[in-house]
């Protein structure tokens, strides 16, 4: 998990020297928009199906009519990267998702209420942080059955600690503060100022948290889906797309083109998480 | 089973790897370690010496002989470690090893064994009468108080058996077995000190105390990682078959595990090890170019392909069985997943299984005959392509076996194939455990399981295909089918391999008429990839390569 | 030391006991929703033909046929008195599965934490000193990189080049020198990046304090500064991040132990996973919480001692570091 969060805390010394979108950041996002309208309408960008192949034409390099060459059996890989994008999104929003309204209630319940079931919902949240993330990946993964939408929930799972952590420090940060303080003396109810001020102001970390998240959560899916622990095919997630072209070295291809596709996805996402907290 | 030389003019590894990788300086001095400069591939009189390194995917699970000898993985080990009272070429044929021969009655109730003199385990204690009565005890029943399995296959017909001198042993049956003594070459059939097999299972579970009287003996292992082999100096009773007796040739043997294909043929190009288990079929082509030995050896046993069950609909429809039949290309199926050293399957049966005949024509690859089967059938094609009747698609499921790694492609490649009839064909790949527990034979949701079994005679046929005698019942059709029950229960009781043949013969006819069973390929579930330098390899029934009579080159 | 640390100390180490003993529980009862077991599993291999009745006779043996909260019960009585139990998979004792292997996957995530400390601080360093026009900017960026990419991607990648490219380490000698080196690399890398983003905000953070500029009129040479100045104050944070890291280090190794082909933690667990090996994931699981438990107890009970800025009371010293992992 990152501790980017961490560094976060310190002032950072460059903030308001870069223009406010460098050219980094524009790219980032362009690449984002990219990976989502290929996950939207894959059709858009590849005429080619990505299930069904000519099995003659098996292991071609890269080429004009196929981009990313062919695999074991014959099908466009850039058809199937293309087309694996909306299951490696989805699956990817699916284990954040998890994560902030799992993580976020258990942090909000314990921050708010405080007590013996903020002590309660430590230990759980203790045990969660405690045990290594891609371990309860796997242990939960093995446990659900061998499917991507297993192995998100996995990963949510996973990050539920993280997430709870957070909320909580900034449910305490929250309340100490002086305004909802006097919210409070002004005789406003507990559901008001959770609503109005805890909330508001917490989930602004969350939100970066989440979006870090999410990067981290397309390499932990992948990471399973390279151990075995994906859809079946013909599915194409780009994990399971490196996963099953690792086996064919002389078709390196195979490996580096949904490997760079998930590189240049991650990297931007962990671009624009760093702007949005340098913007904060 | 068949092994393919490629090269006439070996290029040493080290070349080979250059042309791979490009890297050519550094390549030069790097590869070419210690033993790869050798770049002769091979003529020769054999010679003692030497080590090999036999990189595996697995190592399986636990060691307790009965119940891992028969694991593809652990299976090689036991070959080496052990030996089996009779030894059973890649033919089927029959030749005998610690039993120098063998009587049967005439009902083929009752067996007796004359075991060959001298025989020792690692410690020294004689493979006699007693120690083999044990090992069948143990064979045929397990010890359930223990954890001990029996071995799966083995005929449950299984009385008790008697020493009658300390070099004789009579085994009787509760009803005519011809296949008991082929399945003494099973891999399953394994001698063990009756020692280790008076231990509790987990010390059993240790290899170190698990004594064999094979060629080699255990140097060292550590669970998961590796597993190193000796070779025994004092041995002394190899099979005639592997001519060769003495000692092995080759020093030490090292099983190690490397779980990524790649990263095993990648070894053996480069000459960091000897023998690659399981590369992926589509590759071999390009090494056998590189001068390296491939060998994809075929096991006795069922070919590749679907049980269908007939009480699922529309499976209940013989032409919707037989649309299945014919939808299939296997020639498609081969060029595409595999190389040309795949067969097609020409019954039900491996073509090298004796009794095995050929009734290729009944399942023919012919889309048009599948299309008219399936519009008798009235199965009508809609817009999207997929036939339906009553509103319900043509769909069908299959289950990618975790045990065959091609399995999912091939699935795949069907997937697109019966797409073209009409067929909605969805896949469903489960891990080992997983696969256990949901995909089972006559579970109402497999409606073709698919098949890949070794067996060593084809009498096994009797306890699978009905429900007869707590048979298999692969088909779901218990003992409806008069004539299927009546040829498996005649097969089961033939008294001699010549009397059953034609029973045989006709069983297979009717299963695939029927369109029971369809067959994809003949299978090949053990691939090997292997240095040019590793001669004198041989392949066994159940297609196990044995390192006994090899030496390097 | 004062009664009030001793106190704090006290809470901590039971605290830390119980979030073991609940590891240890959870791990169970999340194996334990889905049927499934090692032996049922040997027994279903289509290869042996077994009917439904021998497997349950075997099954049985096992106790694996018994309600989950006996064999929860069992399992816990067990531990308690220092069994882990059999391994269902391999039948061995899982003490000794888990003993065979531990040193191999600490020998890893040891080297792997050594290469991820010397790549952050190279990188840290290079951020404050390197030239602009050799890259400093691009430095930065270093951290972002290491965390976008797959480490299996990694391992894979230097495998090809170092192993079979160069021929630099044999994979069948997976606990060789080299190889250790190489694998220690692609499970070290994404940790470096957490380790250097950290530095480098704290760096940045104590340049531009007053002191440093102070230091740096005074004429101290840059890599005094770094080393006197800069680094010092920013090895606090660090210390935690690393403790945080030791849970990666242990979980990376499942996939980079399977691909350097080493015997280890990792592959063990990868084995055990896919046979629902129960007690053996329940240990392995535990085993990984002790030690990031431990660690992280270690580090919590330094801090005040180690920082007098750091009060007790207050803010608990894990304060800081929640926000982090």
């Amino acid at each position: 998990m990152s501790v980017s969060a961490l560094s976060r805390a310190r002032p950072v010394i460059r903030r308001g020297q870069a223009s406010r979108f460098p050219p980094t950041v524009v790219a980032s996002f362009a690449v984002l928009a990219l990976v989502l309208l290929w996950s939207l309408v894959p059709t858009l960008f590849t005429g080619q199906d990505p299930a069904r192949g000519v099995p003659a034409d098996k292991f071609l390099g890269p080429s004009t009519a196929h981009w990313f060459g062919t695999d074991h059996l014959g099908r466009d890989l850039f058809a199937r990267v293309v087309h694996g994008t909306a299951s490696s999104v989805t699956s990817a929003l699916v284990a954040v998702g998890i994560g902030v309204l799992v993580g976020g209630l258990i942090g909000l319940i314990a921050g708010f209420v405080g007590g013996w079931v903020d002590a309660v919902l430590a230990r759980l949240v203790d045990v969660l942080l405690a045990i290594p993330s891609f371990l309860l990946a796997v242990v939960v993964v093995s446990s659900l059955g061998f499917e991507t939408i297993n192995a998100a929930i996995a990963t949510g799972v996973s990050a539920v600690g993280v997430f709870a952590r957070v909320m909580r420090s900034e449910v305490l940060k929250t309340r100490r503060a002086v305004f909802v303080e006097a919210s409070y003396l002004q005789g406003g109810s507990r559901w008001h100022i959770l609503v109005r001020h805890v909330l508001p102001n917490a989930s602004r970390s969350v939100l970066m948290l989440a979006v870090l998240q999410f990067g981290l959560s397309i390499l932990i899916i992948a990471g399973l889906a390279f151990l075995g622990y994906g859809d079946p095919p013909p599915a194409s997630d780009w994990g399971l797309l490196i996963s099953i072209g690792k086996d064919y070295p002389l078709a390196q291809w195979l490996v580096y083109a949904p490997a760079l596709v998930t590189i240049a996805t991650v990297l931007s996402v962990n671009r624009i998480s760093r702007w949005l907290r340098k913007t904060d | 089973m068949k092994t393919s030389r490629a090269a006439r003019r070996v290029r040493p590894p080290g070349r080979t790897l250059r042309m791979i990788v490009g890297l050519a300086t550094v390549v030069a001095l790097a590869a070419c370690g210690p033993g790869v400069a050798a770049n002769t591939g091979g003529s020769g009189e054999p010679r003692s010496g030497g080590d090999i390194t036999f990189l595996i995917d697995s190592l399986g699970d636990t060691w307790i002989p009965n119940n891992s000898a028969i694991s593809s993985f652990q299976g090689h080990i036991w070959g080496h470690l052990t030996d089996k009272l009779v030894y059973v070429d890649e033919k089927g044929e029959v030749s005998p090893w610690i039993a120098e021969s063998w009587e049967q009655n005439t009902t083929a109730t009752e067996f007796t064994l004359h075991l060959r003199k001298g025989v020792t385990f690692s410690d020294k204690t004689p493979v006699d009468a007693a120690a083999v009565l044990a090992n069948l005890d143990i064979w045929a029943k397990g010890d359930a108080t223990r954890g001990i399995n029996p071995i799966g296959l083995f005929p449950k017909t299984y009385d008790h058996a008697e020493v009658v001198d300390p070099a004789t042993v009579k085994v009787f049956f509760k009803a005519p077995t011809l296949g008991f003594i082929p399945t003494l070459g099973y891999h399953g059939s394994i001698l063990v000190s009756p020692k280790t097999i008076a231990l509790p299972a987990a010390q059993q579970a240790d290899l170190a105390n698990d004594l064999g009287s094979g060629p080699f003996v255990l140097s060292s292992w550590k669970e998961g990682d590796s597993v190193v082999l000796k070779k025994r100096e004092d041995y002394n009773w190899a099979p005639a078959a592997l001519k060769h007796q003495g000692a092995a040739y080759l020093d030490s043997i090292t099983y190690k595990l490397v779980a990524q294909p790649s990263v095993r043929t990648s070894a053996v190009q480069s000459g960091q090890a000897d023998v690659a288990y399981n590369p992926s079929p589509q590759e071999l082509k390009s090494f056998s170019d590189q001068g390296f030995t491939t060998a994809t050896p075929r096991y006795l046993g069922f070919v590749n392909g679907f049980a269908v069950n007939t009480r699922i609909a529309p499976f209940d429809d013989v032409k919707v069985r037989q649309a299945l039949q014919h939808g299939i290309d296997r020639k498609e199926i081969i060029s595409t997943v595999y190389t040309e050293d795949w067969l097609a399957p020409q019954s039900l049966f491996q073509s090298n299984v004796p009794g095995a005949t050929d009734h290729s024509a009944d399942f023919a690859f012919d889309a048009a005959k599948s299309d008219g089967l399936l519009d008798e059938a009235g199965w009508v094609k809609g817009a999207d392509g997929v036939r339906a009747k009553d509103g319900k698609p043509l769909e069908l499921m299959l289950y990618a076996n975790p045990y065959l790694a091609t399995s999912k492609s091939v699935d795949e490649l069907i997937a697109q194939q019966l797409g073209k009839i009409g067929f909605k064909v969805n896949i469903q790949a489960f891990d080992v455990v997983t696969y256990g527990e949901r995909v089972k034979i006559g579970s109402p949701s497999v409606a073709a399981y698919e098949v890949t079994r070794s067996f060593i005679d084809a009498g096994i046929v009797a306890g699978v295909l009905t429900d007869a005698n707590k048979g298999e019942n692969w088909f779901g059709l218990g003992q409806t089918d008069q004539k299927l029950v009546q040829l498996a229960s005649s097969v089961a009781s033939a008294e001699s391999v010549d009397a059953r043949a034609p029973l045989l013969d006709e069983l297979q006819g009717h299963v695939l008429q029927q369109g029971y069973f369809v067959p994809l390929t003949q299978i090949v579930q053990r691939i090997y990839l292997q240095s040019p330098k590793l001669q004198g390899v041989s392949y066994n029934g159940i297609a196990y390569a044995n390192y006994y009579a090899a030496w390097l080159g | 030391m004062n009664r009030d640390y001793a106190r704090y100390a006290l809470r901590r180490v039971l605290q830390a006991i119980v979030v073991i003993l609940l590891a240890y529980v959870f791990t169970f009862v999340v194996i334990s929703v889905l049927p499934g077991d090692p032996v049922t599993n040997t027994l279903r291999n289509p290869q042996n033909g077994f009917t439904e009745e021998e497997i349950a006779r075997i099954v049985s043996y096992y106790g694996l046929d018994r309600p989950v909260y006996e064999q929860l019960w069992d399992s816990l009585s067990r531990l308690l008195v220092g069994d882990l139990g059999i391994s269902l998979r391999s039948g061995l004792p899982v003490g000794r599965l888990i003993g065979d292997v531990l040193g191999s996957t600490l020998l890893l995530a040891g080297s792997a934490l050594v290469v991820a400390l010397v790549l952050a601080f190279a990188i840290g360093f290079g951020t404050r000193y390197l030239p602009k026009r050799y890259g400093q900017g691009l430095l930065r960026a270093f951290p972002s990189l290491f965390l976008s990419v797959p480490n299996f991607v990694i391992g894979l990648v230097l495998i090809n080049v170092f192993a079979f490219q160069l021929g630099l380490f044999r994979v069948i000698d997976s606990e060789g020198g080299l190889a250790t080196f190489f694998a220690a690399i692609a499970l070290g890398i994404p940790v470096s990046a957490q380790v250097a983003e950290v530095l480098i905000a704290n760096l940045d953070h104590e340049a531009g304090q007053e002191y440093a500029s102070v230091a740096r009129s005074r004429g101290l040479g840059q890599t005094g500064l770094f080393l006197r100045h800069l680094l010092k104050p920013s090895a606090l944070p660090v210390v935690t991040v690393v403790a945080l890291t030791v849970g990666e280090l242990l979980g990376g190794a499942v996939i980079t132990e399977q691909i350097f082909g080493r015997t280890g933690i990792g592959s063990l667990v990868e084995r055990s996973v896919t046979t629902q090996d129960l007690p053996v994931l329940q240990a392995v699981v535990t085993l990984a919480a002790v030690i990031f438990v431990v660690v992280n107890l270690v580090a919590d009970l330094a801090y005040p001692l180690l920082d007098p800025r750091v009060r007790l009371g207050g803010a608990k010293p894990r304060d800081k570091a929640e926000v982090a992992r």
